[in-house]
């Protein structure tokens, strides 16, 4: 048997390659869209573990700052703590490059002279008496840094060399002083990873008196949760004490929607292509059912075919996984950008710099491509097993047992999806996940209904001669094959359908917020912003320069703190409300816009964003619990607006308030309201030239507009890669199943031959069930879709990111994607088509008719 | 002569591999290469750094470190005080003490003032920063139990800044002060009480903590004339050197919190300079020997790399403290055997016979082998610091302490 097996295989291969390649492409597509990304999720999370690895080693413990960053007062109550061995104080500043504001270098101060794991390799600088000269230097020369080698050779950096960084307003000359592999003492440092000085970084590029991190190396045989405890006793409430676990963990739960969003999305693709491997395995089943037949006829049991079945997919899937995975890792590399861009945009933490492969990604594309092929043909082989060794003998006698069923097959998909409409009312809001379950439901009752749809179709499609009727009728005669492929085709467009509706309906909903709260002329922050955090500030000179431009009328200031709230890290806004009522506009859910403004002017009291309401379960009337320097505070919420800026969540207070729970401190960003009739440009060219050299990015009301979609876009692009995948996928299973009627119908072609049809007539014939798939699949699709869309909108969007999104849809946009969808089936269906319509008249003398 | 820190020949370009057993392990240890690299940049920077301002009153070598003077003009008690400037200088106190209860100990406690910034020109634009740093604050502490038989390293090491380490002024009495190694809430300090000096240390990690207070049994004696103690053959290789011979001392000692009222006899060693171990030199061995009948030896010899004698002096000090300074031909010792460290593998000479003039013959005995201070902060530095008893004609005639620097590879100290 197994002998037989090999040949078989072979046979396989050498008989039917289209169908081979096709099977094997629908594995490798599912594959690759779970490894790649598998691959970016993981990395996600990586990069946050990483940067301060290559430094501090594996601290024990971790003191941050709840809030703010914290006094480095507390620095000695740490190092005096008992059972401390070492403490590191670490100040962290992202600066952009002053040639290359997209880039960022993530700056480390740390005290070089305390005992920290940095490397500093002194044998990495030639030149050097002694190799090692660069440490005392780095106390003493300004700007001394220490770099990746793989950065230094991106820019063409020696040591000695100098650039320009900018940090908020201020613009700074580095030097290179040292160029140290910090990736090869943490393996996912990044090569963007600087060390200088604390020194140094807190003087020139952050805030002297702050700390944003001490990591702590226990002794030997100290219980961590002691010292946590005694530490955090001691040190008071602006500071958090963690284990590196629990702050891995906070960061993974900040990213559960994005991870768990983009997995979910990958198992659509999966999905799909476990209906590829369906009904390749389907496909292969009906050619060989003769084979099968004889098999059994000649005494192999059904177990032993099953296996031999079996085995043979799971070849096919392990071939699918080979090419899978390189596609996957292509993808990722392809996307690592976009993903890196939304981890440091939207969730403040570390970009991804290079992609590490975890080992695991290999088993779970071995587990999901093999499995997942076995499971696909599992049915069918077992069908064909079932079957009467006679039955298999003949024709005509496989699609009988599904005409048989739709009926019942529908019925169950109805129930089905009634029942997750009804759990809806009880499990929305009690369990998190819902949404997703709901969608499977969705996912697997929808194929369900496909034999029904197929037969109706077929049945009020009137028979009129040779054309496209009879290809609409044709497809009901080969109602599982068809089914399958219309299947696969109309999940591949719900998810089209649904992401692009929710894409679309979220995007107009921005649409509408922006134009609310986007008064301003001109806003004013700097390069470092995006991930400079609060060290991108504006130097008070900076200010009295923009207060003091003749065609300003108003500045509006906005003073960001991270803080921790309801324990997630949150950006807080300190607002100066010195303008005219008129010039605020905050989108209320909840409260009145201009009571909540006199509140916050007036009082402690705060606003906070929809997603945090959601998150935290709290609204107007609750009060807000913060950790200041003076203990827990609460603060009362007088409002709730629509936000769509994080879905971390927001909270706005006046400037007052902000100074008075955490001190004064600079301001991070500023809005300019130009006297009537100036023009914004202009102001900011005059700008520019008043603060030559002074990193700041200028955006006017309509540049911050296109920047906002523009970060949109970027959120979502690698959606539209998946939905991409889901396509090319379904157009495989078009093409397949195609493939597979007209092997088929090789001897019903071959009598229409006969019988003096063209053979561009049948081609015709082909290519019009491609349509006819492509149409149904369409249909249903349609409706999945917006049904996806809905519970996207309506229950995943609420439990995960916490946006009121109003539904709108573009039907140009429906349309232009159904064209696409018709045009890939056509495509699709060509080759098909072309095998199909060179079907020889001879055919008809073989016993099978 | 005291010291600490490790080897390295820059003068040379030579770097000296370090034996296996002091290569810092690839992870949380790199620190070491860290205070290594430092220690090391001092010198680099010495070598390139363009020199202090014309106009300092004390001489400044071509490095942009001031330099020892014979014609020092000494300033007491203001010159007890840190001196800036200097590459180094120090506060080392050994002595024996003993506690109520008759058990014997042995102590060293040593402040190191390091100079990491010729001039200590930090950038205005970086002292916005209080961790910003020209210096920096070593102490070592060791406590050898003679009866039990244990010996206990303790060390500190900080930038010198408010936050963790200073240096007072003169008249406050506080001398130094730093807070404790990690895991030690208490400070480490030494004041002056009006005679001579009061200092304290902890460290919980080690379980030991001493705080000692002295009173001077002989008055202050200079180590060369003026208090200028020569080093080598070059002109600028020497040390500001002045001691306490004999200081009366009490206090308390903890060890692992068993506390004991102890008293005894310690000396004290000042020295400041920034060229005490010249290019040729690798280390030193150096005695201060306390005998019964009242006078004291302070004996050093600079040894080459071959292990030869490159430069050796001495002081006698009489019974009333009149010094008489000792030239090579004056003294010369000679080990009689070897003992090899279990931490460091590094085999140092003990048991020495010293011969004074063409009569005397002393024979100085280490009170237990294993007296060696592994200094982890300080890129493992290993040395010598025991103490020892003086015989002489078969006869115990006085006790004292011994130096053995610069031995093993990868332990010249960077001075």
């Amino acid at each position: 048997m197994l002998r037989y097996f090999f040949l078989s295989l072979r046979t396989q291969f050498s008989r039917g390659r289209s169908l081979f390649v096709l099977s094997v492409l629908g594995v490798a597509l599912g594959v690759a869209s779970v490894v790649s990304i598998q691959v970016l999720n993981d990395n996600s999370l990586a990069a946050f573990r990483g940067g301060i690895r290559a430094i501090s080693g594996d601290a024990d413990l971790t003191v941050v700052g709840a809030g703010p960053a914290f006094s480095d007062s507390l620095y000695p109550t740490v190092l005096g703590t008992r059972g401390v061995e070492l403490a590191i104080p670490l100040y962290q500043v992202a600066v952009s490059l002053a040639d290359d504001p997209e880039t960022y270098l993530e700056v480390v101060g740390v005290d070089l002279l305390a005992p920290t794991g940095l490397p500093v390799n002194p044998t990495s600088t030639p030149g050097d008496d002694d190799g090692f000269g660069a440490v005392s230097e780095a106390l003493s020369v300004p700007g001394w840094v220490a770099v990746t080698p793989a950065l230094a050779e991106d820019r063409g950096w020696s040591r000695g060399d100098t650039f320009v960084v900018s940090s908020g307003s201020r613009s700074v000359r580095l030097q290179v002083g040292a160029l140290v592999d910090f990736q090869s003492y943490a393996p996912l440092a990044s090569r963007y990873l600087a060390v200088m000085d604390i020194s140094q970084a807190q003087a020139l590029l952050g805030r002297p008196g702050k700390l944003q991190q001490i990591d702590v190396h226990l002794a030997e045989g100290v219980n961590p949760e002691d010292v946590r405890e005694t530490l955090q006793d001691e040190l008071g409430p602006m500071v958090r004490v963690t284990t590196p676990s629990s702050r891995t963990d906070d960061a993974a739960n900040l990213l559960s929607a994005f991870r768990l969003n983009l997995t979910a999305l990958s198992m659509i693709s999966l999905f799909v292509g476990m209906f590829l491997i369906f009904s390749s395995t389907q496909a292969s089943l009906v050619r060989r059912r003769r084979e099968i037949g004889l098999l059994r006829s000649l005494g192999a049991t059904r177990l032993q075919v099953l296996a031999w079945l079996i085995g043979e997919v799971a070849w096919l899937g392990l071939i699918g996984v080979a090419v899978g995975i390189p596609i996957g890792l292509f993808a990722a590399t392809q996307n690592v950008e976009v993903v890196s861009a939304t981890l440091t945009n939207i969730y403040l933490l570390s970009a991804i710099d290079s992609l590490r492969i975890p080992a695991q990604t290999y088993l779970l594309a071995a587990f999901v491509g093999i499995g997942g092929a076995v499971l696909g043909a599992l049915f069918p082989a077992w069908d064909s097993t079932r079957k009467d060794p006679r039955a298999l003998l003949s024709a005509f006698s496989v699609h009988e047992g599904t005409q048989g069923v739709a009926g019942r097959l529908a019925l169950a998909g109805g129930i089905l999806i009634g029942l997750a409409l009804l759990a809806t009312f009880f499990f929305r809001e009690s369990w998190r996940y819902f949404g997703f379950a709901v969608g499977l439901v969705l996912l697997i009752a929808l194929p369900m209904m496909t034999p029904v749809l197929v037969q109706a179709v077929s049945r009020i499609t009137p028979a009129a001669g040779f054309n496209f009727s009879l290809a609409i009728r044709n497809l009901s005669a080969r109602l599982q094959t068809t089914s399958i492929s219309i299947a696969s085709l109309a999940i591949a467009v719900s998810m089209m359908i649904g992401v692009t509706l929710l894409i679309s309906s979220f995007r107009s909903t921005l649409a509408t917020w922006v134009d609310d709260t986007i008064r301003a002329d001109i806003y004013i922050t700097t390069e470092s912003w995006v991930r400079g955090g609060e060290d991108a500030f504006l130097t008070e000179d900076v200010l009295a320069t923009l207060r003091g431009h003749g065609d300003v009328a108003a500045i509006e200031t906005l003073r960001r703190l991270s803080l921790e709230i309801e324990g997630r890290p949150i950006w807080v806004g300190g607002v100066s409300l010195t303008l005219p009522d008129s010039l605020y506009s905050f989108p209320m859910r909840e409260g009145n816009a201009r009571a909540a403004l006199e509140s916050i002017r007036a009082s402690d009291s705060c606003l906070i964003s929809e997603p945090l309401s959601r998150k935290t379960k709290l609204g107007v009337g609750d009060s807000l619990q913060v950790r200041t320097p003076r203990g827990l505070e609460r603060y009362p919420i007088v409002g709730v607006t629509y936000d769509y800026s994080s879905d971390g969540g927001t909270a706005l207070v006046s400037e007052a308030t902000m100074s008075r729970l955490f001190g004064e401190g600079p301001v991070q960003n500023v809005a300019l309201f130009l006297a009537p009739e100036t023009d914004p440009d202009e102001v900011i060219g005059e700008l520019r030239a008043a603060l030559p050299g002074v990193p700041l990015s200028y955006r006017s009301n309509r540049h911050i507009r296109e920047e906002v979609f523009r970060i949109f876009d970027q959120t979502f692009a690698i959606t539209r890669l998946l939905q991409g995948m889901a396509l090319l996928v379904a157009a495989c299973g078009i093409s397949l199943t195609l493939l597979v009627v007209a092997r088929e119908r090789v001897a019903e072609l071959a009598l229409y031959r006969s019988l003096g049809a063209l053979r561009r007539q049948i081609f015709g014939l082909f290519v019009g069930e491609g349509l006819g798939l492509a149409l149904l699949g369409l249909v249903l699709g349609t409706v999945g879709g917006f049904a996806l869309a809905g519970i996207l909108v309506y229950i995943i969007n609420p439990a995960f990111f916490g946006w009121t999104i109003r539904p709108d849809g573009s039907w140009a946009e429906w349309a232009q994607q159904c064209l696409t969808i018709l045009a890939v089936a056509v495509l699709a269906s060509l080759y098909p088509a072309l095998k199909a319509s060179r079907v020889p008249a001879q055919e008809l003398t073989r016993e099978d008719l | 002569m005291k010291t600490f820190e490790f080897e390295r020949d820059n003068r040379s370009g030579q770097r000296r591999e370090i034996p296996h057993a002091f290569r810092p392990d690839l992870d949380r240890r790199n620190w070491r290469l860290v205070a290594v690299a430092f220690l090391l940049g001092i010198v680099a920077h010495v070598t390139t750094h363009p020199g202090l301002s014309e106009t300092s009153p004390t001489p400044v070598s071509a490095n942009g470190w001031k330099t020892a003077q014979p014609d020092f003009s000494w300033q007491f008690p203001r010159d007890h005080w840190a001196h800036d400037g200097y590459r180094t200088e120090w506060w080392y106190f050994t002595g024996h003490l003993e506690s109520d209860s008759g058990r014997r100990f042995g102590y060293q406690f040593t402040v190191f003032k390091v100079g990491l910034v010729p001039g200590g020109d930090i950038d205005p634009s970086v002292q916005a920063s209080e961790w910003h740093a020209s210096g920096l604050w070593m102490g070592h502490a060791s406590i050898s139990d003679l009866d039990n038989g244990t010996h206990r390293f303790c060390e500190v090491l900080h930038r010198e800044i408010p936050l963790l380490s200073g240096f007072g002024a003169y008249p406050d009495p506080r001398l130094a002060w730093a807070r404790g190694p990690a895991g030690t809430a208490d400070l480490w300090t030494l004041d002056w009480n009006g005679e001579a000096f009061d200092f304290q240390m902890a460290d919980e990690g080690k379980g030991v903590r001493f705080d000692l207070k002295t009173r001077p049994r002989k008055p202050l004696v200079w180590q060369g004339p003026n208090g200028y103690s020569r080093k080598g053959s070059e002109p600028d290789a020497a040390s500001l050197y002045y001691s306490f011979t004999r200081l009366e001392t009490q206090g308390t000692l903890e060890i692992d919190g068993e506390t004991f009222k102890v008293h005894g006899q310690s000396w004290m060693d000042k020295e400041f300079g920034s060229n005490q171990l010249t290019s040729g030199q690798v280390g030193w061995d150096w005695f201060s020997l306390q005998l019964d009948d009242g006078t004291e030896l302070m004996l050093y010899s600079l040894r080459r790399a071959d292990g030869t004698v490159d430069f050796a002096r001495g002081t006698h000090i009489d019974a009333d403290g009149t010094p008489t300074y000792l030239d090579s031909d004056d003294w010369s010792f000679q080990a009689r055997r070897e003992w090899k460290s279990p931490t460091s593998d590094i085999r140092y000479p003990l048991d020495w016979q010293i011969r004074l003039g063409s009569d005397r013959t002393l024979t100085v005995r280490p009170q237990r082998d294993n007296q060696e201070n592994h200094a982890l902060r300080t890129g493992q530095l290993s040395y010598w610091e025991g103490a020892v008893e003086v015989e002489e004609n078969g006869k115990r005639v006085g006790v004292g302490y011994v130096e053995l620097t610069g031995y093993g590879e990868g332990n010249r100290p960077p001075i």
